[in-house]
């Protein structure tokens, strides 16, 4: 049979975590709460809310003392008609990895079932909202974590939100004459015929506006 | 060569060269030989040219691996002259096989160019035709003629290998057509579209 | 000796892909790299927050082409996650078995991509005719040879077809027997070794610190996978184990560990598929219609605002992850953000810092056996 974590492993990683980052950082606005999925098996996973200026002494806390090792995403969101203190989310997908050594010719047999403790994989989310002006910044962990680097340059070149702090930053998806200040994924960018009704004169799209008229496309 | 003087026209092979060939372009002028021999020289050279065509190796998305997939032992492509060449001075046809994008756009051009004449084009599957599943991108040409001249088009999303085959087989069809004329002038052809009739 | 930088452009035989590679060499060893992506960046997230739920699946099947149905899969589990939808066990079954013959049909096409650049031709016949099986079973499933719009959130489009068990046995049957005239061919070659042993070490730990993952990571002896550190599906049902490959120095994974890993892989797939068409509740040979509720479970079609969903599955090069948030137009029928993770958007960079140090006529062999594919980088 496939081996796998189970439920009473994950419930427990999770719930050691998410202590541990309350009993830690109560008090400045840091806070950790288990969120169930509601897909597949039903796992679960730990959800960190923090303000901004707080997120660089957090990281280095999760990597360095509870093994966060991996940075796997980063998504930036752009609210506009969000409330004043949330104009801009940025959510952090983390990964506690812990096994990552293995010696030369050697091979260490996992059984998941039987793992225990920190040896059990976490999945995490840190959510920092961001508050509703025209320059959105973040302290930048690329020195934390190496995953991080790109995803960042990703979500400043696709969103705008600023890195503080990160070196060389470049365009990576979009043309890199692309001009400044120009963040497709920004609510105020429209994708082209967004509205169907731009291009044709009715609903079911037979009529074509004069502008469009014999245009091969 | 020494002497240069008197008998010009024994030792001075050049010209030599020159006169006897002026005399032989009259005589094929004047017997109609010559106006036969390009016929035949240019149906030759027609002949050869659709019985080879050599595509550019250049794999943008999906539809290469169809592409691909044509050229291995199921579809075999290689059994009509389809031999995929890496570079772009070595090439007839230009198989665009997938959506072109900002970044790529004057890239692609920059191919067309380089390739020699004659030359063709095919665009292939969705996002070569009209911009495919990605016409509202911000980054996606709707399709490549808006930047090159495009002689087939075979729709499909990916189309099939088979039909990558049956374009090939009516660009060769155009190619009886048109010959060797060069891609600038072909906008007045009506476009070639795989299954149309 | 003079230094110079070498574009290998976006057109280039060897690349996998539309990305280019500056080299900078000091006669023929390499002494630093630049990664240049981005020429397919297609826009999907941006795309995706103009369609409803169902209509992203023929997106996310386009991501990475070469595997399709693991990343459509990969969608529709966060789908589900959004809009708390259920799924029979039926249907679990039948991903499980397309996601694995996807798997299949994909690393063979690396294979049959890999091999060439070494210089072995008759790879790529082979393996694309073996992947042609696979393509036919696939077909018979979704209808397209690639992209098949199969999974639904929910549950699946269509029932497995009459018959398609023992066809599918019969090819997979033959296939095991196939991997052993692949690797009599391969690891009894003195070239194949010679090119990809010792050449393009990769560190365990700078693999997992930089966000590597799948069966690039478990050649160095990472044993992660997240089929069985964050289940899904019923892979604990299916007997099966991880494919992981003991490095063979202390400097970490090379090349030919990496390709190991993935024959090694190729048979743990075929094995977990003759299990599961086994064990399929409902029997093997039953072919439901399309809705019945052995195969579909209705799903809500609007999420409201504040609603998040978020899925970490394993595609055949690497993790991938989707995070939906949903409250988008339509009052919550679309996405309002669609962020999508890919392995390989990670891997490049690192493989271009892998290349520092060996000659020029490694590049090709260093840069296949991580297996690129560009059109989930540059979504």
């Amino acid at each position: 049979m496939g081996m796998k974590i189970t439920l009473e492993q994950n419930a427990a990683a999770v719930t050691e975590c998410a202590d541990a980052i309350n009993d830690k950082f109560s008090g400045s606005g840091i806070s950790a709460d288990i969120v169930q999925h509601s897909n597949a098996k039903k796992y679960s996973f730990v959800r960190v809310v923090t303000p901004p200026q707080h997120w660089q002494a957090l990281a280095k806390w999760m990597k360095f003392d509870m093994g966060v090792n991996y940075c796997s995403m980063i998504t930036g969101t752009h609210y506009p008609e969000g409330p004043d203190e949330r104009g801009w989310g940025l959510a952090y997908h983390l990964l506690r990895q812990p096994i990552s050594n293995q010696r030369p010719d050697t091979s260490t047999v996992y059984v998941a079932e039987k793992m225990l403790g920190s040896q059990i994989p976490v999945e995490f989310e840190v959510l920092i909202n961001l508050p509703n002006n025209d320059a959105p910044s973040v302290p930048t962990v690329q020195k934390v974590w190496v995953g991080a680097d790109w995803n960042e340059k990703e979500t400043w070149d696709l969103v705008g939100i600023q890195f503080e702090g990160h070196e060389n930053m470049f365009r990576v998806l979009n043309p890199l004459d692309s001009p400044d200040g120009f963040h497709p994924l920004q609510k105020q960018h429209k994708i082209r015929y967004h509205d169907y009704n731009e291009m044709y004169d009715d609903a079911q799209g037979f009529v074509r506006k004069p502008a469009d008229e014999g245009r091969v496309k | 060569m020494a002497d240069t003087g008197e008998n010009f026209a024994a030792f001075n092979s050049r010209a030599l060269v020159e006169m006897v060939g002026g005399v032989t372009d009259e005589a094929l002028k004047a017997t109609k030989i010559k106006q036969f021999l390009s016929v035949l020289a240019g149906r030759f050279f027609n002949w050869a040219g659709r019985k080879s065509l050599f595509t550019l190796h250049l794999g943008i998305k999906c539809c290469a691996i169809e592409m691909a997939a044509a050229a291995t032992p199921r579809f075999d492509g290689d059994r009509f002259g389809v031999l995929f060449r890496s570079s772009p001075r070595q090439s007839d046809v230009l198989l665009v096989n997938g959506p072109i994008s900002k970044k790529f756009a004057d890239k692609i051009v920059r191919l067309w160019e380089q390739m020699p004449e004659p030359k063709y084009c095919i665009a292939m599957g969705e996002c070569a035709i009209s911009g495919g599943p990605y016409f509202q991108s911000y980054n996606i040409l709707e399709g490549v003629d808006t930047v090159i001249p495009v002689d087939v088009y075979i729709p499909g999303c990916p189309p099939r290998p088979e039909a990558l085959i049956d374009g090939f087989g009516l660009l060769r069809e155009k190619i009886i057509r048109i010959g060797g004329a060069p891609s600038s002038g072909r906008e007045s052809e009506k476009p070639i579209i795989v299954g149309d009739e | 000796m003079a230094q110079m930088w070498i574009t290998m452009g976006p057109q280039h035989p060897m690349t996998h892909g539309l990305w280019t590679l500056r080299v900078k060499v000091d006669g023929e060893t390499v002494i630093d790299t630049e990664a240049e992506l981005g020429y397919i960046h297609r826009g999907v997230e941006k795309i995706c927050e103009a369609r409803d739920f169902t209509q992203v699946t023929p997106y996310c099947d386009r991501l990475c082409y070469v595997s399709a149905m693991t990343w459509a899969n990969s969608y529709i589990y966060a789908a589900e996650d959004l809009l708390e939808a259920d799924v029979p066990e039926r249907a679990e079954y039948i991903r499980l078995i397309s996601a694995e013959l996807q798997r299949l049909a994909s690393h063979l096409m690396w294979l049959g991509a890999f091999g060439p650049d070494i210089g072995n031709l008759t790879l790529m016949t082979w393996c694309m005719r073996d992947r042609e099986m696979f393509l036919d079973l696939l077909q018979e499933l979704g209808g397209s040879r690639m992209h098949y719009n199969y999974p639904r959130i929910g549950g699946v489009k269509r029932d497995i077809p009459i018959g398609f068990a023992d066809r599918m046995i019969a090819k997979v049957k033959l296939f095991e027997k196939r991997i052993e005239e692949y690797e009599m061919m391969l690891d009894e070659s003195t070239i194949w070794l010679v090119r990809l042993q010792g050449v393009g070490y990769c560190n365990a730990e700078e693999m997992v610190e930089a966000g590597v993952s799948g069966p690039n990571v478990r050649a160095a002896g990472v044993n992660y996978d997240v089929r069985w550190a964050h289940p899904y599906s019923v892979y604990d049902e299916v007997d099966w184990e991880p494919a992981v490959e003991k490095p063979t120095s202390v400097k970490g994974a090379d090349c030919y560990d990496r390709y190991r890993v993935r024959i090694e892989e190729m048979r743990q797939s075929c094995r977990m598929v003759l299990d599961a068409i086994e064990k399929i509740p409902g029997g093997k040979n039953t072919n439901y219609a399309s809705g019945d509720e052995m195969i579909y479970t209705k799903a809500p079609t609007r999420a409201p605002e504040g609603a998040t969903g978020f899925s970490n599955y394993e595609c055949t090069r690497g993790a991938s992850q989707f995070y939906i948030e949903g409250g988008g137009e339509g009052r919550g029928k679309k996405p309002y953000r669609l962020s999508i993770r890919s392995p390989m958007f990670i891997t490049i960079p690192f493989v271009a810092k892998t290349m520092i140090g060996y000659k020029v006529a490694d590049i090709p062999a260093i840069m296949g056996s991580f297996d690129p594919c560009i059109g989930e980088t540059d979504r």
